[in-house]
């Protein structure tokens, strides 16, 4: 249904001086003059976090095709690179996410056959796909990836939704639309705890004797078509993709990334690694000093949730019981407990990684700064975020820290990361450059057309929900002297495809936006009004369809990059 | 007051929790007490030394050095109580997609948090068998706890010295899951049987194909293709070698003697019946071909099958011979153990020692594990009770519960929370006894509700 414009490059600071930095690179036909005019850029005289405690103030850093090719002071800035000025900017390596959902979606249940016996289904109906490419479910260009690059996250291993074994992870860099942004593929195997709906394995006990089956079978499978190619005389191996697909973590040459919900699951994944000798990776790791011990003698890796939970104790009443108050205070124990964990496991000397999973954009920087709160150190928490997640992934020689020769990721803030005035002004990831607005730190309420000006300039994706189903399009919206005009597209009614209309009444005021668009259907001209809110680049409002009715309508607003 | 009230609780749970790290052994001197020894006897004024987990001597006068010391005048000590059928302690108990579910483990689930597992030991219940639910014929392997609540490693509760044990369930349980809501095998009591002789089959041509794989191997040069692995058949294998005891969901005499029939061709001996509540209909054969019957004291009626009952049976079964242990299926029942003993001096007559060996030593036999625990005896495990009164007293109220010698609970110390893990998720509501959560056929949907709801309520 989403039909991606291209984005339409809007003003900015940025876009000032590519005009003005001279190209060295021939331009190549480029109709839609969306092509950025150079890869080469230097930041100059900022203050750089190259890796966790190694810092650089008044540095340079210099970034050539996707590559970082010098960071320090006394840097010489080639020509032809666009210089951005540094002056009171902070510099870090891009994040890196050991697990990531964003952009995958589920891949569809399949048909049960007119024979289905629920208690033998196919591996496929039973979540069993080891054999699955992350790939295939991937969409780089979804708003959750834009706002986990609008976090700071510049590397992901994006992780397959499924069933029990749902497929094989990969690692991608939130780059360029343009590119497939693939770094490594069949990265991992993705397992859970989740039985299949009314049919073997329906249960965490069922899915525990299942994985031992697959397993146990793989490696008889391996030994048989290892028998085969070696021997004369031999039946030849029945080739079952399912089996076939487990070989790589058979040879410990990839690992298993079990998603844990809590500590007796972490057992559970233990006991399996135990027992079988697969390398082991635990994802949305939480309640961890329970089971610390055992997770280092395993030797295995530590995927942190994000998530923290909230303090339900906050607001008790006064007049408890004795008994109910005693209660209280261990649900509010139980919360502190939690925000230590991240604490603990720097203690415990665990070189822990983040995955994202379950967890909301929005809520990274203030949870790392309660973690930090309870006991993470700085150091350890970007660590944590970056050169401990490219060791674990194994993608260290080119990423984690801003050394020379790595890929140009990066994260750049307004104030040092985790002070309370940090805002992300760019994100660079693939040597791509993303521009973010900041806040002054005491928004002013302004004049009309004011302050929301720069949030409702751009371009914008919307949703929105109707009796017919959803359907979606683009806003385009700009400045012409002291009002907005845009454009907008829409389902064409009278057909497939996109029909655009001119957006009209544009008014931004404050934090709400509101505008009307007329839509042909059958000879019939439709008035549409839309009004509603922004907050943090997010649209939420209703969409009144003349005498229809009036229905919600979200849009995302994409990222203004300038460099395409 | 409130505040200095909840940190003493506070750090009384603290030094009373044995939490992390290798299984406890304790020691402690019980002293002045009536032993209830079960297999030798009552000792009046005697005392019972523990020492490294481990029953160390029996006798009057006796001291020991750093020991805890407890004075246990005029009070009774017993061995721990063992629940030959229980579903304490676990975190799934069905896997109900399958007839036949053999290689699925309840070792894999076991909940150490529980709290069902310290209302058990506050009534005496020092072991537990935590058993797969009967919604499969063969359902899957259990596993046999010993409470030594507090940890939060779910092997610490493993009765690692245990044989390996496997629920196998016979009548309207199996075929309503299956054949009526699924339309599979096994739809009636005869498919039951046909599922279970099939599965033995297939397990002997599963060892077949292992045997003649390991035979080829051993010639030189031979290059023999392994067979597939088979968890579910490599279980029933276990059940004819003789390593596992079966422990069999039953009502109805027709059923349990067939199945007996079908043990005997596979040349079976391994195997408890339980509910059984036509035991008494079959009592000279369970007597002559099985290691006993785990029944209810007087529970019945709560489905068609169920309804030919008496509150004689347990006493029936003992004069006939049979092991016979009375167990809970419930984490309610499980709490008062030796009340549901005591009934069969009420309808049946039993001694005194006949009734509380339904609870120990008989338990202990049906688990394989009677050499280690199920009475008071030099070189057994510690596993103690200590009540007020006689333990089939009405006014019976255990006092301490010792597990390998550490003590797990004492009525002195009972906290009013004495949970080990708390979700800071957790709205603070009030506490439910969920005992509901502890039945055979948990997780199980019922796919036929128009007979009432009533009749599923109690879904053993």
């Amino acid at each position: 249904m989403k039909i991606y414009t291209k984005i339409k490059l809007q003003c900015s600071f940025l876009m000032v001086m590519f005009f003005l930095a001279s190209s060295n690179l021939l331009a190549q036909s480029d109709p839609s003059g969306t092509k950025r005019v150079t890869g080469n850029y230097a930041i100059k005289n900022a203050t750089i976090t190259t890796s966790p405690g190694k810092t650089i103030s008044g540095a340079t850093i210099v970034l050539k095709d996707g590559l970082i090719s010098a960071v320090g002071t006394n840097i010489t800035i080639p020509a032809g690179t666009d210089i951005i000025n540094g002056d009171s900017l902070f510099i870090y390596p891009g994040f890196i996410d050991g697990a990531s959902s964003a952009g995958i979606s589920r891949p569809a249940d399949l048909e049960r056959p007119s024979n289905f016996d629920s208690s033998n289904p196919s591996d496929e109906l039973a979540g069993i796909t080891p054999w699955r490419n992350v790939l295939d479910q991937l969409d780089m260009n979804s708003n959750s990836i834009n706002d986990w690059r609008k976090a700071g996250f510049t590397i992901a291993q994006m992780i397959p939704d499924g069933g029990m074994i749902s497929g094989k992870s990969a690692i991608v860099v939130f780059g360029s639309p343009n590119s497939t942004n693939v770094l490594m593929q069949n990265t991992a195997v993705s397992a859970r705890f989740r039985g299949s709906r009314g049919m073997y394995p329906g249960t965490p006990l069922g899915v525990m004797a299942k994985f031992r089956d697959v397993y146990k079978n793989a490696e008889l499978s391996s030994k048989h078509t290892n028998l085969f190619t070696s021997n004369s005389g031999l039946n030849r191996p029945e080739i079952n993709k399912t089996l076939v697909a487990m070989y790589p973590v058979l040879d410990k040459n990839i690992p298993v990334i079990f998603e844990v919900s809590n500590d007796l699951e972490i057992r559970r994944a233990l006991r399996l690694q135990k027992e079988l000798g697969f390398k082991l990776v635990l994802s949305g790791v939480t309640e961890v000093e329970k089971v610390i011990q055992e997770i280092k003698a395993a030797n295995a890796t530590v995927l942190l949730a994000l998530t923290l939970p909230e303090d339900k104790t906050k607001n008790k009443s006064e007049d408890l019981s004795e008994e109910a108050e005693g209660r209280t205070n261990r649900v509010k124990e139980a919360y502190e407990s939690a925000l230590k964990q991240a604490g603990i496991l720097e203690k415990e000397g665990v070189k822990f990684g983040f995955t994202t999973n379950g967890s909301k954009s929005g809520d990274l920087m203030k949870n790392i700064k309660i973690m930090i709160e309870n006991g993470l150190s700085e150091d350890a928490a970007l660590a944590a975020l970056t050169i401990n997640s490219a060791e674990n992934l194994g993608i260290q020689k080119f990423a984690g820290t801003l050394d020379k020769g790595k890929l140009a990721n990066m994260v750049i803030t307004t104030a040092p990361l985790f002070s309370e005035d940090a805002q992300i002004k760019h994100v660079v990831a693939d040597g791509y450059v993303f521009d973010y607005e900041t806040k002054a730190k005491k928004a002013s309420n302004g004049n009309k057309n004011g302050k929301t000006s720069e949030a409702v300039a751009g371009t914008w994706e919307y949703m929105s929900e109707t009796p017919a189903g959803s359907s979606g399009g683009t806003m385009t919206i700009g400045r012409s002297g002291d009002s907005y005009e845009g454009t907008i597209t829409y389902d064409d009614p009278s057909g497939n495809g996109k029909a655009e209309a001119p957006m009209k009444n544009i008014i931004a005021k404050d934090n709400a936006l509101s505008f009307s668009f007329d839509v042909s259907a059958g000879g019939m001209e439709i008035k549409v009004s839309v009004s509603g809110d922004i907050s943090d680049e997010k649209f939420t409002g209703k969409m009144s369809l003349a005498e229809f009715g009036s229905f919600p309508l979200t849009a995302t607003k994409k990222p203004n990059q300038s460099n395409l | 007051m409130k505040k200095l009230n909840y940190i003493l609780a506070a750090f009384l749970v603290m030094v009373w929790m044995p939490s992390k790290g290798q299984t406890q052994k304790g020691s402690v001197l019980i002293k002045n007490a009536t032993v209830i020894t079960i297999t030798q006897g009552d000792l009046e004024d005697t005392d019972v030394l523990v020492e490294n987990g481990i029953i160390k001597k029996i006798g009057k006068g006796l001291t020991a050095n750093n020991v805890t010391t407890v004075d246990a005048k005029g009070k009774y000590v017993m061995p721990g109580i063992i629940d030959a059928h229980s579903h304490v302690a676990l975190d799934a108990v069905n896997e109900a997609t399958a007839p036949i579910t053999s290689e699925v483990q309840m070792a894999d689930v076991v909940d150490p948090y529980d709290i069902g597992i310290y209302r058990a030991l506050a009534g005496g219940v020092t072991i537990s068998h935590a058993m797969h639910g009967s919604a499969n014929a063969i359902g899957g392997q259990n596993i046999t706890l010993k409470h030594r609540y507090g940890t939060f490693n779910p092997e610490d509760l493993y009765m690692k010295e245990a044989p390996r044990t496997i629920k196998f369930a016979l009548g309207e349980n199996p075929t309503r899951v299956h054949g009526r809501g699924k339309n599979i095998q096994p739809r009636t009591r005869m498919g039951v049987e046909a599922i279970i002789r099939n599965g033995f089959n297939e397990a002997l041509q599963y060892k077949k194909g292992w045997e003649n794989y390991q035979n080829e191997s051993k010639q030189k040069g031979a290059t023999p293709i392994p067979p597939k692995y088979d968890g579910r058949l490599q279980t029933l294998v276990d059940i004819l070698d003789g390593k596992v005891i079966i422990h069999c969901h039953s009502y109805r005499a027709d059923e349990i003697y067939a199945l007996i029939n079908t043990c005997r061709d596979f040349g079976i001996t391994n195997i408890v019946f339980s509910h059984v509540n036509e035991g008494f209909k079959v009592a000279p054969e369970l007597a002559e071909y099985t290691m006993g019957a785990s029944v209810f004291a007087d529970w019945w009626a709560y489905k068609f099958e169920v309804y030919y009952s008496t509150a004689y049976n347990a006493a029936i079964l003992t004069e006939n011979g049979v092991i016979t242990s009375i167990n809970s299926d419930s984490g309610e029942l499980i709490r008062h153990l030796y009340h549901e003993a005591g009934k069969t001096q009420r309808y049946g007559q039993l001694s005194d020692q006949q009734a509380l060996e339904l609870i120990t030593i008989n338990p202990a036999k049906q688990l394989g594990i009677a050499d280690k625990v199920g009475s008071i005896e030099e070189g057994k495990q510690g596993d103690l009770v200590i009540f007020n009164d006689h333990p089939l007293s009405v006014y019976a109220i255990p006092q301490m519960t010792f597990v390998d010698g550490v003590k797990y609970f004492d009525i002195e110390e009972d906290q009013n929370d004495m949970r080990i893990s708390v979700s800071a998720m957790e709205t603070v509501e009030p506490i439910f006894l969920k005992e509901h959560d502890h039945s055979c056929m948990h997780g199980v949907d019922f796919f036929f509700t128009n007979f009432g709801r009533n009749l599923f309520e109690h879904s053993h």
